[in-house]
């Protein structure tokens, strides 16, 4: 382990996860038709509506509640709310951006060297875990963050939570 | 009513005892003989009785007919694993602990089904006897990704700390006599774990084992100790597929690729020995791999020294090239020295895997990711949004009007083919 290194860690958030509520009920059906870009899944009663820029993906309810994924940064995922929330107001509906809210950040970072789960996961019970059946990475929780990292043997973390 | 403090109306007398005629209570004066008082038949009294009827017939709580049932699986799993009887008394202390733990009270039968094989595996693991998740979902016939949720959500309601198994103590199991095999492919099952240990051991220490499935590494290993024990034409030309069909197990995918991983760590190692001359190649290196696994500390040891000599040249070489290229540009250009390093660093920093000897194969051979944009610097969230942005996710009445009409003809186009 090369530790008298000091090249500099790149964190990169790679997902933000928003929700927001249009504050009256949408017409999927509309939507589905004169919107493009747009899947239609009436089984599960949802439309799957994605943007350009920035790239993001969002799941629409009925009930005006909005789901946007794939975001990079918070910014992005409030610009991308309202972008849609504005497509829906040209498309006809009343629509009131309101409660817009981040649920989730993902991020990913490079360790420049591996890690022997086994040995880490003994050294940090329980709050570290490790099943080389289920999952290939070592789940690592920090219960007052709410965070959630995820340790690969290659050195790759993956940090989920708020 | 008492026979104390009460006279007899007819003799006054204080002698009054009771007196049972046919079941029915009656107070009777001993004197004259005159019934004082008599109680009905029925000795209930009128409108009911004070206590209710089921806590007149209550019993201490038994467990239900499902947790029986889930106890005797508990222990019918315990028998054809063959664990010792500490294991089993503790699966079926963990059984009725989970089953009676709120998170597990109102869930599906399927569930309580796999919480019998969780309890065994907890125990198993608490008490150093080697077992497998894989090996617990073949006997409950459930995938081993639900297996491992429930065992997961246990362990955490019952707060459990349950240490992680081994893969060279799980290997022994796996590993057993070569019934009904022609004799030059049998082979002794203790010669052929020692082999197989070794081979595992040499995998975790070459950063094969961790982070991987460990059933397809033990086939692997299982595998090549199989053939270097006797390395002759037929055994080495015997694939992969061939021996899980003499073992009766069924191949696994990733173990080809183990295959060729420990091949390609075993051919690191065997280009140390220093009496083998000539080059080692995946398909020689199988006669080598007892020597292999006799000195394997001491050649893993040159391997890292030759590994580093080479790596301290390659240096050298690349500093001297660079001492002489700033040499020849120094007649007055420009020449962006730090820029010429800049761009190495990151990629550097990106393929540490390839100045090690030993590291992740993922790291040794990484996918090309592809370069993402990042054009999000300047996004504040607040700006302007302009509407022909916006037009462009609209589609115009038009193309509403052809898409509703071409969704009109399909369901009549499949009717008509149908």
């Amino acid at each position: 382990m090369d530790s008298s290194s000091d090249e500099a860690l790149d964190i990169i958030v790679t997902n933000v996860v928003a929700t927001f509520r249009t504050r009256c009920h949408l017409n999927l059906r509309t939507i589905a038709l004169e919107g493009s870009n747009v899947i239609y899944k009436p089984e599960v009663g949802k439309v799957l509506m994605k943007l350009r820029k920035p790239m993001i993906t969002a799941s629409i309810w009925s009930s005006g509640k909005i789901i946007c994924t794939g975001a990079t940064s918070e910014d992005e995922a409030k610009l991308g709310a309202r972008r849609l929330a504005r497509c829906l107001q040209k498309l006809g509906f009343k629509v009131r951006f309101s409660a817009f809210r981040v649920v989730n950040v993902l991020a990913v970072c490079s360790m420049p060297f591996a890690i022997h789960l086994i040995d880490f996961t003994k050294n940090n019970r329980p709050i570290a875990s490790y099943e080389p059946e289920l999952h290939p990475a070592a789940t690592y929780r920090i219960k007052n963050l709410k965070a959630t990292i995820q340790v690969f043997s290659t050195g790759s973390l993956t940090v989920t939570g708020i | 009513m008492s026979a104390a403090g009460m006279t007899c109306p007819g003799c006054g007398s204080t002698n009054i005892v009771d007196d049972d005629l046919y079941s029915q209570a009656q107070l009777v004066c001993v004197d004259c003989g005159s019934v004082v008082s008599e109680g009905v038949l029925a000795n209930d009294p009128v409108g009911g009785s004070d206590v209710s009827f089921s806590r007149t017939t209550a019993v201490a709580k038994k467990p239900c007919a499902n947790q029986i049932k889930g106890l005797q699986r508990v222990k019918a799993i315990c028998r054809i694993l063959m664990v010792n009887s500490e294991i089993e008394a503790l699966s079926q202390t963990y059984y009725k602990m989970a089953y009676e733990h709120k998170a597990f009270l109102k869930v599906s039968l399927q569930k309580k089904d796999i919480l019998t094989g969780c309890c065994v595996l907890v125990s198993c693991r608490l008490l150093n006897w080697p077992i497998t998740i894989g090996t617990i979902s073949c006997l409950l016939d459930a995938d081993p990704m639900v297996v491992g949720a429930v065992y997961q959500e246990m362990v955490k309601n019952l707060s459990i700390e349950a240490p992680i198994v081994n893969v060279t103590d799980v290997i022994e199991a796996h590993c057993h006599d070569s019934v009904d095999v022609p004799e030059e492919l049998a082979e002794n099952s203790r010669d052929l774990t020692k082999r197989a240990v070794a081979l595992v051991e040499l995998a975790a220490d070459s950063w094969i084992v961790t982070g991987r499935k460990p059933i397809p590494i033990m086939m692997a290993a299982t595998y090549l100790a199989w053939q270097s024990l006797k390395p002759n034409k037929h055994r080495l030309k015997f694939s992969l597929d061939k021996f899980c069909q003499i073992a009766k197990v069924k191949k696994l995918k990733p173990a080809m690729k183990r295959v060729a991983e420990i091949k390609e760590v075993l051919c690191k190692l065997g280009k140390e020995i220093p009496w083998v001359g000539g080059a080692m190649t995946p398909n020689n290196v199988i006669q080598q791999v007892e020597c292999i696994l006799q000195h394997r500390y001491a050649l893993l040891r040159r391997a890292m020294r030759t590994h580093e000599d080479a790596l301290l040249e390659e240096s050298q070489a690349s500093f001297t090239s660079v001492v002489k290229q700033n040499g020849s540009n120094a007649n007055g250009k420009e020449q962006p020295g730090d820029g010429d390093n800049n761009p190495h660093a990151l990629p550097e920093h990106r393929n540490w895997g390839k100045r090690v000897l030993f590291a992740p194969p993922c790291v040794i051979h990484p996918k090309k990711r592809r370069v993402e944009q990042c054009e999000h610097k300047d996004v504040t969230g607040d700006e302007e949004i302009s509407d022909s942005e916006i037009d462009s996710y609209i589609r115009t009445p038009r193309e509403a009007r052809d898409f509703a009409l071409m969704q009109q003809m399909l369901p009549l186009s499949d009717s008509g083919k149908s």
